[in-house]
């Protein structure tokens, strides 16, 4: 028993040996050499970045048009929304009941309840995202992208509880207890079941490899350049030793995912919440001081939501980046979050995908429309002064203006929320990674992930953001068109569960048998 | 042809259909089946799991979970009462170990034929357990 321990600490001690000495050796070249060496990671990414722009981002619709995958997004979330009857609305009071615990039954397969499921999700969906997105969105696309941001997430909403309820239904129960699922499993066996094996099949595959590359861009080198951005903003010696905050972020996610230290992912979960609550007090008592200006900042986001010389993209350049930057936060579409709602207790798929149509509401439109509020509120964002301020940084210095010593909370809570979304996401990456090569070998995985938390925390936000935004919206192209394929399906289960629902008839009967399955 | 029995031979499961034929040609190397001895590496929980999260599985009802699917496996296979360990761990590693602990003579597994780059990237853990068990191997094709 005392060998894996053993093991899991010389894979420590190897990544943080390369980990120093590769900068170490780097400077020992010659003085000016972290250009030389960091910029070569960042001239690396940025090749990387050029190749899949050509093949996810052509415009559709000429020079000015909408990005094909922007658009697959925004196509995805109206779909689900009219097919499914407004169900963002209409299971909004239902949802709110089953987390609160009135459905709970522990005779239900599966490992967690719908309100833990819910919490366990919302840990990789409320990330640095919500503070730093906003930020990037409203420097990129005016007020008005945060105006989009919150219809993206509502409707949002809609793809989220397809695609966790599909995740719920074609979930496996493995032979130890844990649950598998995801959009692996609904593509490749809810697609089989269709008659369209070989087609799901394809999909799974194509998704389990945009996944497990995904989720080291949005899930974890977008975090760790953010939450450097956060943590230099307060300690401003660490600005130029940006290699020295990569190292020691590395190895406290190290110690997580592959030490099996929980203790700090345990520390990391109930600090999330907390500053997540401060976090939105400081919000409502930045609009409190400002209270006069809060109609006109809201009038602002409006108005700039529909004006067409807004900014650079034309008419639609806000919507697009709004949309862009709420999928990026929220995962809508994205299929990410199944995986962790499929390992809710229940019998009732549809009850899970209710339950996960919150999750857009709590994050996109509740947290982030917070912080849009706040930046637009202060103005700092109008500022020709602070042109240079992106991400992190204008949000804290737009809480600044109010609160003088609110940067140091944002550096805080940045860092916290960042450490959780990477953890979190790289369990997603690690089911994919599993998915594909089986599990005995994620130490691979784990080490390439530990290598890009090092990577994302020296590279510049430009090419990070570039490579995170097209991996995670490539996720939703094999996940969406799945879902598209299964949307008759998922119609039938809605309304077999509502009738059942109004009745009062909560069957306790399985929709599906849950047989042990053992492979996909 | 006792004198050519083995005392104990060792098949590590992995739940496949391929490692529960490892049992077959196994039994042949023994005089009786109570020389059998299963092994089954569980790999840890991932810290964000929801299940670690919230800490509602431990490592306990895991293995229970597994003996008794296992059991229920084997008894549906034919198969009388064999002693199923499991642990949980680096797969490979924890063959080798279980092997040394109880003194086998002989590991029968199956060779689960990975093609082509993923062959390549990570090798098999029959690959490995030849390399590092103490005892002989008799990989199925």
């Amino acid at each position: 028993m005392k060998k894996l321990p053993l093991r899991l600490k010389h894979y420590l001690y190897a990544l943080a040996v390369l980990l120093i000495f590769l900068p170490q050796a780097a400077f020992a070249q010659n003085a000016n050499a972290s250009v030389g060496f960091l910029g070569s990671i960042e001239a690396g990414v940025q090749s990387v970045v050029d190749v899949l722009n050509l093949i996810f981002y052509f415009k559709v619709g000429g020079e000015n048009g909408m990005p094909f995958i922007v658009l697959w997004l925004v196509i995805g979330a109206v779909f689900f929304t009219f097919r499914l009857k407004f169900i963002n609305i209409r299971a909004f009071k239902h949802a709110i009941d089953v987390v609160r615990g009135k459905y709970d039954s522990d005779e239900d397969e599966g490992d967690v309840s719908h309100f833990q499921a819910l919490a366990a999700a919302l840990s990789g969906t409320v990330g640095i995202g919500n503070i730093a997105g906003v930020a990037i969105a409203i420097r990129l696309g005016g007020p008005g992208a945060a105006f989009w941001m919150t219809m993206a997430g509502f409707l949002g909403m809609s793809s989220k509880f397809a695609e966790c309820t599909l995740g719920q239904k074609y979930r496996v129960i493995k032979p130890d207890g844990t649950v598998g699922g995801g959009p692996m499993y609904y593509l490749s066996r809810g697609l089989s079941a269709m008659g369209m094996a070989p087609v799901g099949k394809a999909l799974a595959v194509i998704f389990a490899v945009m996944c497990a590359i995904g989720s080291l861009g949005i899930g974890n080198m977008f975090q760790a350049n953010q939450a450097f951005a956060a943590v230099s903003n307060v300690v401003p010696f660490l600005t130029s030793l940006s290699w020295l905050f990569g190292i020691i972020l590395a190895l406290i996610v190290g110690l997580v995912i592959l030490g099996g230290i929980e203790r700090i992912g345990a520390v990391a979960g109930v600090l999330v919440p907390f500053m997540a609550v401060i976090y939105a007090l400081a919000c409502f008592w930045v609009m409190l001081v400002k209270l006069p200006e809060v109609p006109s900042a809201i009038g602002t986001i409006i108005t700039g939501a529909f004006s067409p010389e807004a900014v650079a993209g034309g008419a639609i350049g806000a919507l697009v980046i709004g949309f862009q930057r709420a999928a990026f936060s929220n995962e809508a579409g994205l299929g990410s979050a199944a995986i962790a709602h499929s390992a809710a207790k229940t019998d009732e798929p549809v009850r899970e995908g209710v339950v996960a149509l919150l999750e857009p509401f709590i994050d996109t439109m509740f947290i982030c429309n917070l912080t849009a509020i706040v930046i637009v509120l202060t103005g700092v964002y109008a500022d020709p002064t602070a042109v240079d301020l992106n991400g992190a940084q204008l949000s804290a210095a737009s809480f600044e203006t109010v609160i003088s010593w609110f940067p140091y909370v944002i550096a805080v809570a940045g860092f916290l929320f960042a450490l959780s979304t990477m953890i979190s996401w790289s369990y997603y990456g690690q089911q994919a990674w599993a998915y594909l090569f089986g599990e005995s070998t994620t130490n691979i995985y784990k080490g390439i992930f530990l290598f890009c938390v090092f990577v994302g925390s020296v590279v510049n936000l430009g090419p990070v953001l570039d490579f995170s935004d097209i991996m995670a919206l490539a996720m939703s192209l094999p996940n969406l068109l799945g879902c598209f394929l299964m949307s008759g399906l998922l119609a039938r289960e809605l309304n077999s569960y509502m009738a059942r629902l109004k009745s009062g008839e909560m069957l306790p009967a399985t929709q599906v048998a849950r047989e042990t399955v053992l492979r996909r | 042809m006792s004198w050519l029995k083995r005392k104990s031979v060792l098949i590590p499961i992995d739940f496949s259909d391929l490692s529960y034929q490892a049992l077959g040609p196994a039994k042949e190397h023994v005089e009786d089946i109570s020389a059998l001895k299963l092994i089954h590496v569980l790999a840890p929980l991932h810290p964000a799991d929801p299940a670690a999260i919230w800490d509602t599985l431990s490592d306990d009802d895991r293995k229970e979970k597994v003996r008794s699917f296992t059991r229920n496996k084997l008894s549906e296979m034919g198969y009388g009462d064999i002693h199923i360990e499991v642990v949980i761990g680096d797969t490979t590693s924890k063959i080798v170990d279980y092997a040394q602990d109880i003194d086998a003579d002989l590991i029968v597994m199956p060779s689960h034929g990975r093609k082509g780059v993923s062959r390549f990237l990570l090798g098999s853990v029959a690959e490995q357990v030849v390399r590092l068990s103490h005892c002989p191997v008799l990989i199925l094709k």
